[in-house]
């Protein structure tokens, strides 16, 4: 509780800054209070806390594991805004306390135990990402990728709010212990089912899975690419904390009649991301379909609701939104350097500065699953489980088109290594290497010991 | 308050508001323009804002009336963020039409 | 247990401190640390080795700790040692030792020697993680990193954009076979509950299991193994794989990583032993493999190209001898091949320095009388290769060989057929480079010269190995025991031995194996030295010989196979999902068909927003539909 609040005020502080004149301090002073408010929820691990404000939040180590990544994600990512954002710094207080906001939404989204902090949650990250993805006010690029975010994002909320009341209709309750009860009881109403039906779809186009999933390539491509990053990451992590508290943990009765509707998704998920991904030449696109692949590895841990699934969908989080905050730090950096978004920019990368060329190539191997690195543990642990739950077929699909993403994940590595066309020399601002190597050394620490990151 | 339920009984709302709902989604579907569409999604919102307080009659639960003032005030921001973004878009190709918006695609 | 730690560290100590210091530090620094971490690894090994051939050492097999615990899910990082672990340890530290000194001279003026050095050692640690581990996941972490790091040293020469082919090449071929040891390795999860080597053994003796079952996990195991030991049909990564330095063929691409494959076979042969089905898939496969690089091998011209092809024929062979059951054989040839094989590249490599790079076989010639020392060794490995008594290719080979004419005729006399070739062509290869007269420029002839005592040192340590490998298992009637034999009974329990032959057939298999390898020989000498014949020039082969020169065209028909329409599917859902439909080309396109009902559904669809909203719904309306009716 004690860190959505301070996280709130920490915002709001941000957005005043400006007024008091601390225009510089804003960006140091963030971290340096997240850090504090990361330490606080650290705290909280393994404590047992009563439900905060009538029951609308819960705080548990689920929420609090939660809560920690993406406190870790906001981190990394504002300090990458501070070299981001040189060319308008007169707006700086407004971008920080916007992402600050994101990442009050995303807390809410993995504590709440009521429908009503849900839908705040949801809503307050998602606005907040629509006006970030249009920043680059003068780039019409940057304007339609806010537009199209806004308008298929308020689309997906009238589907879920009507979710929502028709759950509320059938079971009389926001309360999702209330709504458990009512899920697992005899005959629940039509309209409930309906309900979970269009809460699912809603949910499923956070998430990006398909064929939920065209905004995604679009909005990721057009955003300024740190917003890119937030969104692949922190919101597509609080998401599926959402998701899974939503239909591994209250609705796991009634669930259990969409099974199939949900190993369809993530089969199509798998392989449409992929098969997108092998075409596209802009490493940024690429990313985003590769963030759609991984939302499908994600959505295993729908299908099995255990207590194995908590821990394989945030080892999964762990993995997939570190790898990518890697990969997106470096790729800044070098489109910064030679304007350009594509596979060619980064010709000759292990040439001109072979540091950041090996934490990109670290990032890629960790996102494309190879061992000792936590991209590896992350989809063991999630099929290991499946073939557990009886998907053993699906399983098999997610390993083949695992292999297939090599293709393109390799694609950049090869480029890197490939002779450079020119001799321009490339020195990156040191926070991108900081906050990629940061990155690089959790991956690698939750490769080597998962345990670590496991919610007990 | 339990007597309107007595003489138009729930059923009925929730048929209007289902009704209300398709049409904005068939509005938000159809239409090209912009702003017409936000109004599509605001339809789709006030009808389920009129399901919550009949629903909230019919539990004797005020809760979801409370409810929709969140949802008020959450479409409130919603509208006024949408707004903004409309304005820059105007401000950069002069359109409001949603088929100009092809700049991103494969 | 902490000499096993040091064992295992040590490689990657040196890595660290190459691969983070190395700029700073001078080139015989970096160069002799990285050789010593090896070296301390190799003393290690030595006295764990030799602690088993004494019986003094006990299989050690101890779970270092608990990787994971969470449920049910439990895996440990245990480590396995015993008499097989043990001598793989020998090759990879005692050769990775010598190739190690051996790159110190070959790369020395390399901008990037530290890199090197660093790579090297890198692979070194993942080998030897791949072969001490004591459950699956252990070996394919290691099997990973291994071919990690062949990727990272096939194309360090980054700046060369075919050589990054080639490291992609492999890279690819390899995950394919990775991926039936990933579908193997669940597979023994989900139906034994466990990774581990012991206890799966337990669980195969006390459970009944479905025979499909052992088929298809031994199948999809064997896949990997075919991936790493480049079997047909994935096994054109391999000669692709030589624009790598030569040090790097020489240890990864003949001694070491490649032979994992073997080495997973031989881990698992309870495993297999129960799948005779799979056996006898291995044995068709690996003969079939042995033939065909062999027939390749004949007409190739490049020094490496023929020793790369010539490894790919000899992984045939040990497989064949996996896939009769003797499993004892085939790692008795991985041992003596490993001597031979990194000597015969090793020393490719001192020709190839001194002739400044050039590597094909046609402008060579006459090298011996710059080269006595490179000459002598690779003479001596070539004789071993060709299987003359008493070279140590001779036992390894004519035990494989025996064992399969007991299995198979038909193999046996494919498997001999193979060596037969072998014989030509390799010495085809040295008459060609080491005999007749200098083909190539005056300049390049100015430059010729013996290599550096780094370089020769562990030429001739490897040719004495290769002249003398052949003791360790002597057949039974010359020494009293088939030393080898008795040394991994504890690993295959059920080996079998040369007693069930009948002496006689024995010596005739012997004498046809030899006569083979001698009419090859003989007839490579008429052809190069008598007649003086020289390959034909590109373009002057015809039919079935220009169908072998160019390896049969295999990459060829891949790219036909597999990349094309592959590369075709994804275009086509790229054009018509991405392009068509989004775009709305597909409704401009209805649009010319018919004008009057183009407008309507232009004026549906003709946006984007438009039509991703609507597939939004229509998805909706189809899940709706599944649920409710």
């Amino acid at each position: 509780m004690k860190t959505l609040t301070y996280t709130s005020l920490l915002g709001i502080f941000c957005m005043l800054a400006e007024i008091l004149n601390l225009r510089k301090f804003i960006i140091p002073i963030a971290l340096v209070a997240l850090c504090v408010i990361g330490g606080l929820t650290y705290c909280d691990l393994n404590v047992h806390f009563e439900p905060f404000f009538s029951d609308m939040l819960r705080v548990d180590n689920f929420s609090t594991s939660f809560s920690l990544l993406l406190i870790v994600i906001a981190i990394l990512l504002i300090a990458l805004s501070y070299d981001f954002y040189t060319a308008q710094k007169d707006k700086i207080s407004d971008y920080i306390s916007i992402i600050i906001f994101t990442l009050c939404g995303a807390l809410a989204l993995v504590s709440f135990s009521n429908m009503t902090m849900f839908f705040i949650g949801l809503e307050v990250m998602s606005i907040s990402f629509y006006i970030l993805a249009g920043t680059n006010k003068r780039e019409v690029r940057s304007n339609e990728a806010a537009m199209k975010y806004f308008l298929m994002g308020s689309f997906a909320s009238g589907i879920l709010l009507m979710g929502i009341t028709l759950i509320y209709g059938a079971s009389g309750s926001f309360n999702l212990a209330t709504i458990a009860v009512y899920a697992s009881g005899q005959n629940p109403d039509i309209t409930f089912y309906i309900g979970i039906i269009l809460v699912l779809v809603a949910l499923l186009f956070k998430v990006s899975a398909v064929p939920f999933h065209f905004w995604a390539p679009d909005v990721y491509e057009g955003s300024p690419m740190l917003i890119t990053a937030l969104m692949a990451t922190l919101g597509k992590v609080a998401s599926f904390a959402a998701f899974y508290k939503l239909f591994a943990v209250c609705f796991v009765d009634a669930g259990s009649h969409f099974k199939l509707v949900i190993a369809i998704v993530v089969a199509l998920t798998i392989l449409v991301g992929n098969l997108s991904a092998i075409r596209q030449d802009s490493f940024k696109r690429m990313l985003a379909f590769s963030g759609v692949t991984n939302a499908g590895f994600m959505l295993f841990a729908i299908l099995l609701p255990n207590e194995n699934g908590g821990s394989a969908l945030f080892f999964y989080a762990v993995a997939y939104a570190l790898s990518s905050i890697a990969a997106f730090a470096i790729a800044i950096a070098v489109s910064k350097f030679s304007g350009s978004e594509k596979f060619d920019a980064f010709k000759g990368l292990a040439h001109k500065h072979p540091f950041s060329a090996i934490l990109l190539t670290f990032a890629m191997i960790s996102i494309a699953g190879i061992p000792p690195f936590a991209g590896f543990f992350a989809k063991y642990f999630i099929l290991s489980s499946a073939i557990k739950g009886g998907y053993f077929w699906l399983a098999v699909f997610a390993i083949i088109n695992s292999v297939v993403a090599f293709y393109y994940y390799f694609k950049v590595i090869i480029m890197m290594f490939s002779k450079p066309e020119n001799e321009d020399s490339f020195s990156p601002n040191f926070v991108y290497i900081t906050v990629a190597s940061i990155a690089v050394l959790i991956t690698i620490i939750a490769g080597f010991a998962p345990g670590v990151f496991f919610i007990h | 308050m339990l007597a309107i339920l007595d003489v138009v009984s729930i059923k009925y709302y929730l048929i209007l508001s289902a009704f209300l709902f398709t049409i904005g989604v068939f509005g938000v579907l159809f239409r090209r323009n912009a702003i017409t569409i936000f109004m599509c999604v605001e339809l789709m919102l006030n009808s389920v804002n009129l399901l919550l307080v009949a629903f909230s009659t019919y539990h004797h639960d005020a809760s979801g009336q409370v409810f929709v003032f969140f949802v008020m005030a959450v479409a409130a921001a919603e509208v006024a963020v949408g707004l903004a973004i409309l304005v820059t878009i105007f401000r950069n190709i002069h359109s409001v039409d949603i088929d100009d918006l092809k700049a991103l695609k494969n | 247990m902490v000499n096993l730690y040091v064992l295992i560290l040590a490689p990657l100590v040196g890595f660290l401190i190459n691969g983070l210091m190395g700029k700073s530090l001078p080139k015989s620094v970096s160069g002799i640390i990285s050789s010593f971490a090896v070296f301390v690894s190799f003393v290690i090994s030595s006295i764990y080795f030799f602690g088993f051939v004494g019986g003094t050492q006990a299989p050690i097999d101890a779970n270092v700790f608990d990787w994971i615990t969470a449920g049910e899910t439990k895996i440990s990082f245990g480590l396995l040692l015993d008499q097989l672990s043990g001598l793989w340890l020998m090759i990879i530290t005692g050769i990775g030792f010598l190739i190690h000194v051996y790159s110190i001279g070959y790369m020395h003026d390399d901008e990037n020697f530290s890199r090197f050095f660093a790579y090297l050692n890198l692979f070194i640690f993942f080998m030897l993680l791949l072969v001490l581990g004591n459950n699956f996941l252990v070996m394919f972490i290691g099997w990973e990193g291994v071919g990690l790091c062949s990727y990272l040293l096939i194309g360090f020469w980054f700046k060369n954009q075919p050589y990054n082919d080639a490291a992609k090449k492999a890279f690819i071929m390899n995950r394919i076979g990775d991926l039936g040891f990933l579908i193997g390795m669940f597979l023994i999860l989900f139906y034994f509950k466990t990774l581990n080597y012991g206890q799966l053994k337990e669980a195969l003796a006390s459970t009944q299991t479905s025979h499909g079952l052992l088929i298809a996990i031994t199948m999809c195991l064997f896949v990997g193994a075919m991936g790493k030991s480049a079997q047909l049909p994935l096994y054109t990564w391999l000669p692709d794989a030589m624009a790598g330095p030569t040090p790097v063929s020489a240890l990864i691409h003949a001694a070491t990583m490649v032979t994992a494959g073997i080495f997973l076979i031989a881990r698992a042969n309870f495993l297999f032993s129960m799948a005779p089905e799979t056996l006898s898939f291995i044995a068709g496969v690996g003969a079939v493999t042995a033939l065909f690089a062999a027939t390749i091998g004949v007409l190739q011209n490049d020094i490496k190209k023929v020793l790369a092809y010539s490894t790919v024929s000899q992984l045939g062979l040990m497989f064949l001898a996996m896939g009769v059951g003797a499993y004892t054989s085939g790692v008795f040839h991985v041992t003596t091949h490993a001597f031979f094989k990194a000597c015969l590249f090793l020393g490719s490599g001192s020709v190839i320095h001194a002739m400044g790079g050039e590597q094909d076989i046609r402008n060579m010639g006459g090298l011996k009388k710059w080269m006595s020392i490179t000459f002598i060794t690779f003479l001596l490995s070539s004789i071993a290769i060709a299987g003359v008594p008493p070279f140590s290719g001779f036992f390894s080979k004519d035990e494989i060989l025996a064992h399969v004419f007991e299995a198979n005729k038909v193999l046996w006399v494919i498997g001999s057929l193979a060596s037969f070739l072998t014989a030509f062509y390799m010495f085809r290869l040295v008459i060609l480079t080491f005999f007749g007269s200098f083909r190539g420029t005056h300049e390049q002839e100015h430059h010729l010269h013996e290599s550096p005592a780094t370089i020769t040192i562990p030429l001739v340590i490897l040719a004495v190995l290769a002249v003398l490998g052949g003791l360790m298992g002597l057949p039974e009637f010359i020494s009293h025991t088939h030393w080898l034999n008795s040394f991994l009974a504890p690993i295959f329990p059920h080996a079998e031995g040369h007693e069930h032959m009948a002496i006689s057939t024995e010596f005739a298999l012997m004498g046809l194996a030899t006569a083979l390898a001698v009419i090859g020989i003989g007839i490579a000498y008429s052809l190069y030295v008598s007649k003086q014949q020289l390959p034909a020039k590109e373009g002057e082969l015809k039919g079935f010989a220009a169908l072998v020169y160019d390896k049969y065209r295999v990459d060829e028909l891949y790219n036909a196979v597999f990349v094309k329409p592959i590369s075709a599917l994804s275009s086509t859902l790229y054009t018509i999902v991405d392009k068509a439909l989004i775009d709305g080309q597909l409704v401009e396109g209805t649009a010319g068909l018919s004008m009057q009902l183009g407008k309507r559904i232009r004026s549906l669809q003709s946006g984007n927003i438009g039509f991703y909203l609507l597939v939004m719904v229509v998805a909706i309306s189809l899940i709706l539909t599944y649920v409710f009716i």
